[in-house]
This record gives structure tokens, sequence and C-alpha cells, in this order.
């Protein structure tokens, strides 16, 4: 048995111990929002907040978080009460497919959580093991940017994001 | 991927039905293959046909007749029913459809989304609909509130008469009784309030908070998982296995041998997949593809180019003769490797089989082939399959096909349990229907003054069209033929259908987009046996490259400018012909580049859309870096330019990967590739600035999804012989 916080409620689980996170999360405690996609911990679709930190949970045995605290996208918000990042997400019409996009939120909340403003160079380097076969890179930056903008109280100008306009 | 026309009808006939608690329902004519009979309907158990709901809650139902996969039909769909509506599209409720006749595609008689076409096909005709539903509200709210309908005026689910205001649904009840017009008078682009501006996706709220379901998503108590173990060398039959330790292991439930391999089926996808690796099997390989491996196989295309097998393919003016008088000729041969789609969500596919029925749930792009597939192999009629269609994860092209339903439903009725079957990454690299490899030869003859007089190109590889008409064969030849007239069929698909014509997708792009008073096309045939498919642009993916490289050879022999070049060849192609000269503008090529960075310019047509590209590159030792991207699109009037400016940069870093990187090889018949560390896709930190504009336009909408790929490795190959000097004719692109 097994026991952790997950998304701020405490849970338990009775699985295999090398059972990894992520199939623990789908098959026994149902959440779905949280995707397979390499098995290796190469794409980071599987992607959730272990103490705050963006983990590849595919890879991840269910023994190794016991005790700790666990964030899936649905802890991050939901349709009816949505995250900064997230409204950022859909106001800059970031997914495409979709799929990726969970961990892809996971990976950038993380990102913000620990640096409120961070640069284009710090974005690349926060989201490149987060894998986007439909290449919604430029997008997903713009996102983060503008997230920040709104956490930071500050609105950044960026000539480019306007439209139509020509300097 | 080539579509036989058919006469899609605007003025096919709509109708109308009051059910139970259904509010209006009205059918939309998308084709003139399709059935509006509603046979299903019987006012309680109501299955749709393609079509606009009106619910007496005032809400508005959009029965969307393609499938979403990143591409944003989803958005782009609604808002054109929204529009002439006169309803906001964020409160229209959408939804996917399964397997009926009503939404095959008006190109091509299936029920497929692909061809870059879901806009372009669906744009006169939904607009039509949903302009009949509007006129229709009027006419019933004319006679309801006893006012002529000239002083009547609409706007987001309401009419207005008189400084009053009414929903819809209050006159639905009425209009469901009366005959719904068939020409209702369509809006002016003037007074679009919807289309053709920027606006947020439909699906982002849900995509945004893991709450859109995808087929992995799809779980119900009693469901299995299972892993197959298929053959290494596709096509492979099991002659023997070994499972008596996987059936000791926790949570296996049953372990199953069927058509193409063995399957575990477990409580868990954990277990199953620690059950798989513990089987023992015995495969029987397809002899020619165990026999091919990539290091000694490219020569089976040279010597096909070099043999007597060349069919004629196209020709224009006086064909190979043209060549003749040429007072100079440029030769070069291109190459480029099978690829798989790689799309995030592996293949999957849910399937309960209970009482004579059989549902399935999946997200694919031809839902209508996958239903005929479950049937066939369960048994049962069409009539007795039902698909539940999910967002798709991907497609690209990989999910017109529907092996992956294939495999659950034989799984499912072999071990009698209701199953979700689960591909790895390494089942899904290695199991594709992959782009096919291409082998082109180059033969541009000139006039005295340099100008292209004939153009002679010769293409050797598989073909996309019998992997598919297989599947067709499988899917959809009516259930009266017996069995074994099917099997046979469909196991001579190849050779059946091969003979018959050169496959279009094989030589589509080759020869079309620039001028020349002759043109000569051969094709022949080289296909090892691996499965083939649709890779987003198909033919386009590989012409485009050859192509454009092609064209740069030409113009650097006879030392012009090459952007200029393609302009003085595109006097009879004035949309690509805009196109270039206005990503010369845009890019600024040639000018005020930094001075290691380097321009390389490529144009495509494809999917009746115009595409041009630069790519800026820069050359560090063997390192190639792509610094940005230029990017011009014709694709006639824009639905959502945010979307479609998105389409473009999904397309060039789709497209870049394969530059960069894409490359599926073979051994002894096996794909050697497996997951992400040896197939690798293009990551943030690798993508350029791409900077995209769209050439405004009232034209009819025309492709988005695909066009954006076919110029990419080409400009940049040829920023990179800016760069070096060197021609690079093979993709991935390598300087070594």
């Amino acid at each position: 048995m097994i026991s952790f916080e997950l998304n701020g409620k405490a849970v338990e689980v009775d699985v295999s111990l090398d059972t990894p996170l992520l199939w623990v999360m789908r098959d026994h405690l149902k959440l779905k929002g949280t995707k397979f996609g390499c098995g290796m911990g190469l794409c980071g679709a599987c992607s959730m907040l272990i103490d705050g930190v963006s983990t590849r949970t595919c890879i991840l045995p269910i023994a190794a978080v016991a005790n700790r605290k666990v964030t899936t996208i649905e802890g991050l918000g939901n349709p009816q009460m949505l995250s900064t990042l997230q409204q950022a997400w859909i106001e800059n019409s970031v997914p495409q497919c979709g799929y990726c996009q969970s961990g892809q939120l996971i990976s950038a909340s993380a990102l913000l959580n620990s640096n409120p403003n961070p640069s284009d160079q710090q974005i690349d380097d926060a989201m490149s093991g987060n894998i986007c076969r439909c290449g919604t890179y430029p997008n997903i930056k713009k996102a983060i940017k503008a997230a920040a903008a709104q956490q930071v109280g500050v609105q950044t100008f960026d000539p480019k994001a306007t439209k139509g306009v020509e300097v | 991927m080539s579509m036989i026309n058919s006469n899609a009808s605007r003025r096919g006939f709509l109708k109308s039905s009051l059910f139970a608690a259904g509010g209006l329902v009205v059918g939309v004519p998308l084709s003139a293959c399709a059935t509006t009979s509603n046979e299903h309907s019987d006012g309680n158990n109501f299955v749709p046909d393609a079509f606009i709901q009106i619910t007496p809650d005032n809400v508005v139902h959009f029965y969307m007749p393609r499938s979403e996969m990143g591409q944003g039909t989803y958005t782009g769909l609604t808002t054109i029913i929204a529009e002439e509506l006169d309803v906001d599209p964020t409160s229209i409720q959408v939804h996917h459809v399964g397997a009926q006749n009503d939404y095959v595609n008006p190109e091509g008689g299936l029920q497929i989304t692909g061809g870059s076409n879901s806009i372009r096909v669906h744009f006169d005709p939904l607009r039509q609909a949903a302009a009949n539903v509007r006129a229709a509200i009027l006419n019933a709210a004319a006679q309801q509130t006893a006012l002529d309908v000239s002083v009547l005026s609409t706007d987001n689910g309401q009419v207005f008469a008189k400084g009053q205001a009414f929903n819809y649904s209050e006159f639905v009840a009425l209009a469901a009784k009366q005959e719904i017009p068939t020409q209702a008078k369509l809006k002016s682009s003037n007074d679009y309030k919807y289309m053709g501006k920027d606006r947020p996706r439909l699906d982002g709220v849900s995509k945004s908070t893991g709450t859109a379901q995808f087929g992995l998503d799809v779980d119900f108590p009693g469901l299995h998982r299972a892993v197959l173990v298929r053959c290494p060398v596709a096509g492979g039959t099991v002659v023997s296995m070994n499972a008596s330790q996987a059936l000791k292991m926790p949570g296996v439930k049953k372990v199953v041998t069927i058509y193409n391999g063995v399957a575990v089926v477990a409580d868990s996808y954990w277990q199953a997949k620690q059950a798989a690796a513990t089987l023992t099997v015995e495969w029987n390989k397809p002899e020619k593809l165990a026999s091919f491996s990539s290091d000694t196989g490219k020569k089976w295309f040279e010597e096909a180019l070099n043999g007597d097998d060349l069919e004629d393919a196209h020709e224009e003016g006086e064909g190979e003769d043209g060549l003749a008088t040429a007072a100079q000729v440029i030769s070069a041969q291109y190459w480029a490797p099978f690829l798989a789609h790689a799309t995030m969500e592996p293949q999957n596919c849910t399937v309960k089989i209970e009482n004579g029925k059989c549902d399935v749930w999946v997200g694919c792009q031809s839902p209508g082939v996958a239903q005929g597939l479950a049937a066939r192999i369960t048994g049962l009629s069409t009539d007795d399959v039902t698909i539940h269609s999910t967002f798709l994860g991907g497609g690209f092209g990989r999910r017109v096909f529907s092996d992956y339903v294939a495999e659950a439903s034989a799984i499912a009725m072999e071990s009698g349990l209701a199953v979700q079957l689960i591909w790895s990454r390494e089942d899904d690299t290695r199991h594709d229907f992959y782009r096919p490899a291409s082998l082109a030869n180059f033969k541009v003859g000139l006039d005295k003054d340099g100008a292209i007089e004939s153009w002679n190109v010769s293409r050797a590889g598989p073909n996309v069209l019998p992997y598919f008409l297989d599947e067709l064969v499988d899917g959809k030849v009516p259930g009266f033929m017996p069995t074994g007239l099917v099997d046979w069929l469909s196991k001579r698909g190849y050779g059946l259908f091969d003979g018959l014509s050169v496959d279009e997708s094989s030589i589509e792009g080759l020869h079309e987009d620039y001028d020349a008073p002759h043109k000569y096309v051969q094709h022949v045939t080289v296909d090892p046996g691996l499965p083939v498919g649709f890779w987003r642009s198909v033919g386009h993916s590989f012409s485009g490259f050859f192509k454009e490289g092609m064209m740069d050879e030409v113009a650097t022999a006879v030392k012009k400018d090459s952007l200029a070049y393609r302009l003085e060849h595109t006097k009879n192609n004035p949309k690509l012909n805009a196109v270039l000269k206005l990503v010369e503008q845009k890019s600024n090529w040639g000018k005020n580049l930094p001075s290691n960075h380097f321009h390389g310019v490529a144009a495509h047509n494809s999917f009746m859309s115009s595409v041009a590209q630069v790519a800026q590159v820069s050359v560090e030792g063997n390192q190639i870096k792509i610094h940005k991207i230029t990017c011009v699109l014709d694709c006639g009037f824009v639905v959502n330019p945010d979307i479609v400016e998105a389409q473009m940069k999904s397309g060039i870093i789709y497209a870049l990967t394969a530059a960069l990187y894409g490359e599926v090889t073979l051994k002894d018949g096996a794909v050697q590739q497996s997951n992400f560390h040896d197939y690798a896709i293009l990551r943030m930190n690798e993508t350029p600035e791409i900077d995209v504009h769209i050439v405004p336009s009232d034209a009819a909408p025309t492709g988005v999804g695909e066009p954006g790929v076919p110029p990419v490795a080409a400009a940049v190959a040829n920023a990179v012989f800016a760069a070096t000097g060197k021609r690079l004719r093979s993709l991935p692109l390598k300087l070594s």
C-alpha cells in the first residue's frame, strides 16, 4: 500500500510497487488527463509535478512517490476554474491535437513557479523535454510569456504579437 | 491524397423533423453520394445524420462530419455554421460523429478526413445549410409574431422583432413542421461577424485542462487492456508461441493468437506489457520484405530507374523528344527515405462485443472503414457495429488506416473480453504505414538563353494506393461477397490495383509547377513490401524536396538568382508567382543578412494552395542551424487566420524534423528505429523563428493542413548550398 498526496488530497493505492505512476493514475485512479507517449521518459507527455518538479511518470515506479505531493493536469485547474497559465493557453490557442498539452502545461507551470519571468532561453531549457508533434512550440512560448506577464503584473510589449501593423 | 471528384450538390434536398425532445433537426447535403434517409430515427432512439440541431433549450448542436486531429476543423467548420446561423460559435455544442453514409467526404465517397480538404469541401454546403436553417426560423418567427419577415433580424441565437428579443428555440417547433428553404441568401463577406477573424480555438478549454477525450482515455467497468506482440517484419504470421510464463503473471486474463500476432489481455496496461515481454513467438516472415535491408536496398531503386520497366506517367509538348533540342542538359538524382508519422498518441482502439453488437471507440480519420473492418473481423453486419469517435492525438495521415481497429476487434473476439488495445511507442514506430521511400532522376533541358525547355523526371518507389485499397477491400467490400473471395482480393490487392495506372500520389508535385514547353514523367514501382501510407502531404512530401532542389541546381547552372529564375518560370502559374514575389519582400531576400547567414528559397503548389518559403541558415562545421523560416501562403479565403498561421508553423516544424532527422531504416525487413531516442522529433530549443504571411483573398478556400510541409527541406538545403557550395540531394540533410 502506497500513500501520497494527489492534487491536495491523500490517496492510497494497492498495486505492484514497480507500476509506473502514470499507469496507476490512468488505470487505477482513473485520472486520464495525463498521457502516455513513449514509455521511456523521452517525450514528456506523462509529466506530473512531484513536490513541484516536472517529472516523467511513465518510468517512475509508484514506490518512489510514497508520502510525496503529486500534481496532475487536473490539479492545475479545470474548465470552471482555470489557472492563469491555462487561461493563457486558451487565449493563445496553443493546443492543436492537444495530446501533449497536459505535459506541456505541467512543465510550464513548474517553470513559472520557480522563475516568474523567464527569458526565451530559460523557456527553451525548461520546455525542451516536452515533444509536440503538431509544432505548437511558438504558441507555447507566447502563452508562457503572457501568463508570466499576468502573474507579475507587468505588461510586456511584443511587436511580433501585434498583427496587421507594419513597422 | 488523391480523391475522385463527385458532384457535390449545394441544392440537394434538406429535411427537417421534430422528435420527442429534439427540437429542429436539419440534414446537411454534403455529397451527392450521401443518403438522407433517416432509417435509424424512431423518435426515441435517434441516430443522427449529418445535421444541425436546435433544441428547445436554445442550444445549437453541430454534428461535425470530419475528425479533429489538431488541424482545426472543430473550430473551422463550427465557425462556418455559426456565421450563417448567426450564433456565437462558442455557444455551439460540437459532437464527434460515428460511421454513417451522410458523413462521407464530398470528395472520394468515403468518410475520410484528409487531403487538406475539410474547409474547402464543406465551406459552401455548410454555409448554405446554416443559412437555410436561419431562414426557416425567421419564416416561423414571422408567422408567430404576425410580422413581416423583412422587419425581423437576428443576432447570436435570437430573433429581434420590433424591439423584442426571442430565442430561436421559440420558433423551432413551427419551423420543423414547415418546408425548409433550400437556397436562402448567404451573407456577404462584409457582414461576417466570426469568419475571417482571429478567434480562440473552440477545443482550447478541454485540451488545456486534460478533459478532452482521446481514444486512449476511453474507460468503463469491465474493460481490459491488451498488448499485441507483432512480427518484426510486417505481414508476418504466428507459427507457434509459448505463453506459459505470461499466463502465470498477475492480472493476466487471456493470451490469444490473432492473424498478425499474439495478444496478452490483462486487468491493466502495465500487467499486460510485463507479461507480453515473456512471450516467445516463432514467426513466418514474408520473404521479400525479410530480404530487404536499407544499406543495400537503395540499389533496388537505382536498378529500377536504369531498367526497362518505367511507365509513362505524364507528357506535355513533345515529351521525351523535347530534350533532343536542348542547348544544355542538367541531371541529378534525389532520394527520400521511409518515414514514420510518430503521432503523440500511440495507436489504440477499444472494442466491446456483447449480445451480437460491437461497440468501437477510436479516434481515426476513416470511421467508415473502421466500421467495415470491425464488422468483417467480428462477422457482424455493419448495422451492428457502432463507432464512437473521439479526438485524435495527431493524425498526419497515419489514422486514415484502421489496422489497430482490426487488431482490437480480433483480440476482443478471440478473448471474449472487452479490450483496449494500446500500442507502445516502439509498436507505433515499427508498425506504421510509412511515407514511401523515393528515388528520382531529373534531366532538365535548357535553351540557349538558359530558360527551361524540357522537364524530364522519373521516380522509383512504392505506391500508397494499393495499400489503401487493400484495406478498403477488407473494410468496404459488401458483406455478400464470399469471405474466400475477399481474402483473395485483399491479398491480391497490390497486384490487382497497381497495374491499372500510375498512382497519382507517386508522382504528384514532380512536374506541375514550372513553365516548360516539354514535360515527360515516368514511373517505376519498387516495393519491398513495407506498408506505406499517407504521410502529411503524401507525394508532395518528397516531390517538393526533389523538384525545388532541382530547380535551384538549374538556376545555379545558368548563374541566375534562384528566386528570380523561379519567377521567370511561373508565368503560367500566377498564384505561385505571387507568393514567391511576396516572400522575396517579406524575407528581405538575400539582403542585410549577418555575415555567416544564407538564404534558400523553395515554392510548391499542393492541395490547391500555393506556398513559398525562405530559410535563413548558417553552417558551423557540419552543423546546419536554421535561424528563421519566412512563409507566404495563398489558400483563398481564410475562416480563422490564427489557426491557418498555426497550421503553417505546424507543417514547417513537422517538415524540419524530416529534413534534419527523419529516417526509417530496415534490417532484414525489420524497422530499426523504435522510440524518440533513435527517431528524433524537433524540440522547442531547435525550432527557428517562423514568420507567416497569408495572402488576403476572397477566392474559395483551399488546403492548409499539408501545404506548409513540401517546400521546407528544399529551402533549407538550398540555403546550405548557398553557405557551403555543397548540394544535398538526400534526406535527411547531412553535411559530412
